[in-house]
């Protein structure tokens, strides 16, 4: 099987943890609201924020809507999970994005697993 | 003669039960047409495109035991190969890969092509890699690999066009499973059609029975009920018997009696007008 990335949300990310998941590259859309040197904070709607562990070469703009390929991973300092972002796609305004399709997909894709992830 | 009516009441019985197989709803009669009568183009996912499944080489790939001529995804370009005759992507919606081959048009080629490095698009359409393509063609397999024949690939730009395309591939993997939407509560639409095409099937056969008798008139129901309770043999109960137990018009009782004929719920035994119950 080809690799996977299942679509999240941040409630999700305890699911994917290497400790307890086979597979633990996802997928996370939200709204960048934060940049400080090695990490950023990516906002995603009303669910929550995650913290997104980047790479040297990303070029994240506060304010545009991103697609996040990352595995979930533990953040320094025991301060949960956060999101190592192995690349990322910019969709833009996040005023564009009806980001309660994206929930329904979310829950949808797991829901009917069969399709999409398993 | 009895033995007549139990020949034919067993034949009109396991007629009505036989014919049409589950999961086989919409492939043609025979199966003997390919893709050129099959024009419909069905959303899915990358998944399930490497999950379909062929009954036998050169046989139409089936997705959900339904035949599929065309699908459409989308998902991101992952890798660019271009060659003399054809581009090949690398296609990733996060379900899967698959690669797709769009074969180039020469007549198209000629003004269009003229970026080295770049897919050949139609007009301003441009596809990066690591953007996200919308793709619509057919399955193919060479050799044991799976590829898409692309008849378009695009690039696409809003993301709520992405979503809803998996919300509807949900809906239509749904639709193949599990039946229309709406057919699952008693009732209300479910019109009598159900019962005779075979859509009832997945729901058990007495559920399906049930489903189309819930939307028709309430003689209709009342002579269901006779005939499932009255003690009778094999060539059911004549229509003057009906309305006479019943207490209703002969007349009514025909109307009726079409309602369920239409429906498949009774057949007609010695002759029009005496009925039994069609037990699958």
């Amino acid at each position: 099987m080809s690799l996977q990335t299942p679509r999240i949300l941040p409630s999700h990310l305890h699911a994917f943890h290497p400790s307890s998941a086979s597979s633990n590259t996802v997928r996370i859309l939200g709204t960048v609201t934060a940049l400080h040197g090695a990490t950023g904070t990516l906002t995603c709607g009303t669910n929550g924020d995650v913290t997104l562990i980047l790479k040297s070469d990303a070029r994240l703009q506060v304010g545009k809507l991103v697609e996040v390929v990352g595995k979930v991973a533990d953040l320094e300092g025991g301060q949960g999970y956060g999101i190592r972002v192995l690349g990322s796609t910019e969709w833009g305004d996040p005023a564009d994005c009806d980001y309660k399709i994206y929930e329904n997909v979310v829950n949808a894709t797991h829901k009917f697993k069969s399709i999409f992830y398993e | 003669m009895d033995g007549n009516y139990n020949n034919y009441s067993s034949f009109g019985g396991g007629g009505g039960g036989g014919g049409f197989m589950p999961g086989e709803t919409n492939s043609p009669a025979g199966g003997k047409t390919g893709d050129r009568d099959n024009k419909t183009l069905r959303p899915v996912t990358v998944k399930q495109v490497l999950d379909a499944s062929q009954p036998f080489p050169e046989a139409p790939f089936q997705i959900d035991g339904a035949d599929v001529a065309n699908v459409l995804f989308m998902g991101q370009v992952r890798n660019i190969s271009s060659q003399s005759t054809n581009v090949t992507y690398k296609i990733d919606d996060g379900t899967g890969e698959v690669e797709v081959k769009k074969w180039v048009d020469s007549t198209t080629a000629d003004n269009m092509d003229t970026d080295d490095g770049k897919a050949p698009g139609d007009g301003k359409t441009e596809l990066q890699l690591n953007g996200y393509a919308r793709v619509f063609g057919s399955i193919k397999s060479f050799g044991n690999k799976r590829y898409i024949g692309a008849h378009s690939v695009r690039p696409l730009s809003n993301i709520n066009e992405l979503h809803t395309h998996l919300l509807e591939a949900t809906v239509v993997h749904l639709f193949f499973t599990r039946g229309p939407p709406g057919s699952a509560p008693a009732g209300g639409n479910a019109a009598g059609t159900d019962a005779v095409m075979g859509g009832a099937d997945n729901y058990g056969a007495g559920a399906g029975q049930n489903k189309a008798l819930a939307s028709m008139s309430l003689v209709a129901k009342k002579i269901y009920n006779l005939l499932k309770t009255e003690p009778q043999d094999d060539s059911g109960l004549h229509m003057q018997v009906i309305a006479s137990k019943l207490n209703i018009p002969a007349t009514e009782v025909a109307r009726a009696g079409e309602e369920l004929l239409g429906a498949g719920v009774i057949f007609s035994t010695m002759d029009e007008q005496t009925w039994a119950i069609l037990e699958y």
